[in-house]
């Protein structure tokens, strides 16, 4: 594989190194002192030809760039799962959401494969979390129930692994969809979705306390600071609140009446 | 719509399923931990043993590498139940867990080999010598092979690897221990010239600059090996500095 020119070369840097920090030129200065690409001159390559141990060499280099590559479309993709993640007003555009997703994941799913399922774990996490957060909203829109990691990881283009983490994590997302659906209905309509007046019905609520409660029971202690165990803490803290939001939203409704959910639209989490 | 006689929205089996997971989980890492800390303290007792290479003449390795080759084997065993364990995973679900202590092994299995140890399939023992990551895969099993995707300088390993999931050594690893190599050789070449042995910096000199024109051609990125490569030109400019002072003293026969 030829080596990228130093501008492509940049800004794959950029994306390794911490988004937002340092500047281009730092982050340009900082690669030129190491030892690298640039160093094409006619005599260095005299020399570098001398060295008994290129052949090796040139085989690791051939295959670190292919799994740079891949690195960089897994982590491309993943954002851009992420960004095609916007909250849906109606529940038609949980549908395009749900494809534009899709479309980013049959770009990946040859690179996801075998062995580099859980090499690229890490750069894949995010977007596969934000899929989960996706698919079991629609899920619950379409059936009132949680989607389960086998519905969830049939839905997922092959190839591409659904992981028991990134599955409950993608729930506790779930967690702040459900609670945008209510407080959106109940501005608008006034009421709690799925309750009605019919009684026995569950309504969201309902639904968002059992999510909170099992939540709450399972027991990540083991975990560690690995998946799991790093995350779960805050967004066990940021799922509590979403529930805690809906649950002073209904109270509000009651204190209020009907149709007057106020102070409680903008605080989304 | 909502089934009447399904009373709530989440299937109890759903979170009894994932709590199993996890606890499996936690198992597994726990059974990987205990294997990755006695390789640790192998680790340990195997570099001590290779430490004193830097006090004994070259003639008198042999009772070094002999103990050190002993020392290896016991890793190797470590190594093998380790690849037990893991093999039930996929193997980068837990590699952060072992790679440091496997790379461990791979730099003594490179030292000695380089100070004349780890004679292996045939293949004789020779100072200054470069145990490829075959080599290394060899040393440590026959079926520890890298997977690699289409390397061709391999002889024994299986084509088309692609989708195996499977324990190995990987690039990165032999690359950072190639590099803890290149740094002991440094401290090496300083204490040959204290050993009044003043040829074995030349041969280290050329070894450290075959393996650092090889570092050059690599696209590193932002991570760790390119972090610890840069530490590469350094000690090869204090090897330079020594071979320098050598010169100078008219201590190394000019050719």
């Amino acid at each position: 594989m030829e080596p990228l020119p130093p501008t492509e070369a940049m800004s794959e840097l950029s994306i390794t190194s911490h988004p937002q920090s340092k500047s281009e030129s730092e982050s340009m200065s900082e690669q030129m002192s190491g030892i690298k690409r640039d160093h094409n001159g006619v005599k260095k390559e005299k020399e570098v030809n001398a060295s008994p141990f290129m052949p090796m060499f040139e085989a690791f280099r051939d295959e670190l760039d292919e799994h740079h590559d891949r690195r960089e479309r897994i982590i491309k993709a993943s954002r851009d799962i992420t960004a095609a993640n916007i909250p849906p007003k109606i529940a038609l555009e949980t549908a395009e959401r749900y494809t534009a997703m899709q479309k980013q994941f049959s770009a990946i799913a040859a690179d996801l494969t075998g062995i580099n399922a859980w090499r690229y774990q890490r750069q894949i996490s995010g977007g596969i979390q934000e899929y989960m957060e996706a698919v079991s909203f629609e899920h619950y829109l379409k059936h009132q129930r949680l989607i389960t990691i086998s519905e969830a990881a049939g839905t997922l283009q092959e190839g591409i692994e659904l992981t028991g983490d990134d599955y409950v994590l993608g729930l506790f997302d779930l967690v702040g969809e459900l609670m945008r659906f209510a407080i959106t209905a109940m501005a608008t309509t006034g009421s709690l979705p799925g309750g009605g007046g019919d009684g026995g019905r569950r309504d969201v609520l309902v639904d968002l306390r059992e999510l909170r409660t099992c939540f709450q029971a399972l027991d990540t202690g083991s975990c560690g600071g690995t998946g799991l165990g790093k995350d779960v803490e805050k967004k066990m803290e940021v799922m509590k609140t979403c529930v805690e939001k809906v649950e002073s939203a209904v109270y509000g409704l009651i204190i209020r009446g009907e149709g007057k959910a106020e102070g409680l639209g903008s605080g989304y989490c | 719509m909502v089934n009447p006689s399904e009373t709530g929205m989440v299937d109890p089996r759903i979170f009894e399923e994932l709590q199993n997971k996890i606890d499996e989980d936690a198992e597994v890492r726990e059974q990987i931990r205990a294997i990755v800390q006695t390789l640790e303290r192998q680790g340990r007792g195997a570099q001590s043993i290779l430490s004193r290479a830097h006090s004994t003449p070259a003639a008198h390795l042999k009772p070094v590498l002999d103990a050190a080759e002993g020392a290896i084997k016991e890793e190797v065993a470590s190594i093998k139940s380790l690849s037990d364990v893991a093999s039930s995973s996929p193997y980068y679900k837990y590699n952060g867990l072992w790679t440091r202590d496997v790379q461990n092994v791979i730099f003594s299995i490179l030292l000695c080999g380089w100070l004349g140890g780890m004679a292996h399939n045939g293949k004789a023992a020779e100072a200054g010598r470069l145990l490829t990551i075959e080599d290394v895969g060899a040393i440590l099993d026959g079926t520890l092979i890298p997977i690699f995707q289409r390397l061709k300088l391999t002889i024994s390993v299986p084509v088309n690897l692609k989708d195996r999931d499977a324990f190995h050594i990987s690039i990165e690893e032999y690359l950072q221990s190639l590099i803890t190599l290149i740094e002991e050789l440094a401290r090496l070449a300083v204490n040959s010239v204290t050993l009044g042995d003043y040829q074995r910096p030349l041969q280290i000199s050329q070894f450290v600059k075959d393996l650092h024109a090889g570092f050059q051609i690599l696209n590193l990125k932002n991570d760790s090996l390119r972090r610890r490569s840069d530490s590469i030109k350094y000690n090869v400019k204090k090897i330079e500095d020594i071979v320098y002072d050598l010169s100078l003293r008219n201590l190394v026969s000019k050719s």
